[in-house]
């Protein structure tokens, strides 16, 4: 069981934006440098975002990305479903190719999962993760700080 | 994100087990695989990790053959799942060999796919096996 690439570098791409926010639109190059990623795969991962309308681009020497709506505003869940699809543990299958016994572990397992993780994933906002990476990036930055001195 | 098709076929198999074994009257490789409609070798190697696993017991020999290593339900869908999957955290971050070295502990996005994490575990942990027959056997009785 494994979150795809997409989706991993999708939620760093947006956190990175949101706690950026102050200097979007951020040229591609600025994300995939702090984020450690390829051009390429972020542009990929970026247009995905784009058509679910959660990101915009702006051409020109002064482009980039920026977010198209407030971070509150954007779920985990919704970022999920514009990289790779709505959260599904199994492949959904029609019911009349199941037995009684697939039904219903799939009652009782797989969609409990499919609603248990939704649930939460929509509880999450960007906004929520991107504070969080904010603080500890501050506290990090201190820390070596203090470390610095210390050297000194 | 999804479960391997062993996870799959590993938890309908211990169901299955749980339906048609008793302590006393094991069920032979062969019927399973008939049932569940897979092949010997593949079945026994999920059996194994099952064995392994403490999930269910074996016996060679002529009455040999799989039974529940305890009662139905006090086997949850986690402990099927976790003794297959080769792999059940979603992320390598959150394991003992994590991969990732950037701010590892403070990293936010880790959080997110530690919750999920963490909700995937509560859920299967709530489910037993004996849940699931409960469930197949209402199911029969409706049909």
């Amino acid at each position: 069981m494994k979150v795809s690439k997409k989706a991993r570098y999708g939620l760093r791409a947006l956190v990175d934006l949101a706690v950026h926010i102050q200097e979007c639109p951020v040229p591609l190059v600025e994300i995939a440098k702090r984020q450690e990623m390829s051009l390429n795969y972020l542009e990929q991962v970026l247009g995905a975002l784009r058509k679910a309308g959660i990101v915009k681009s702006m051409k020109g020497p002064k482009g980039g990305y920026s977010l198209d709506k407030e971070p509150k505003e954007i779920t985990v869940e919704e970022i999920l479903a514009a990289v790779e699809g709505k959260f599904c543990i199994v492949e959904k299958k029609e019911e009349k190719e199941l037995d009684a016994l697939q039904r219903a572990i799939r009652k009782l397992v797989w969609n409990q999962i499919d609603e248990d993780v939704i649930a939460l994933l929509q509880d999450m906002t960007l906004a929520e993760i991107a504070d969080k990476a904010s603080e500890s990036e501050k506290k990090l930055k201190t820390e070596s700080g203090v470390d610095a001195n210390r050297e000194m | 994100m999804r479960i391997s098709t062993k996870g799959i076929y590993a938890l309908e198999i211990v169901a299955d087990l749980a339906m048609h074994s008793t302590e006393d009257s094991w069920e032979s490789l062969k019927n399973i695989a008939n049932r569940r409609n897979l092949s010997e070798k593949y079945l026994e190697r999920i059996m194994k990790g099952l064995k392994d696993n403490g999930v269910v017991v074996s016996v060679r020999g002529a009455y040999g053959g799989y039974c529940l290593a305890k009662n139905a339900e006090e086997i949850t869908a986690y402990d099927v799942l976790a003794a297959v999957e080769d792999e059940m955290i979603p992320v390598s971050c959150l394991g003992e060999k994590g991969e990732c070295d950037r701010n590892n502990g403070t990293c936010a996005v880790q959080e997110v796919w530690q919750q999920l994490w963490e909700r995937i575990q509560k859920t299967t942990e709530k489910v037993t096996l004996q849940d699931i027959v409960d469930e197949v056997e209402k199911m029969n009785n409706e049909t």
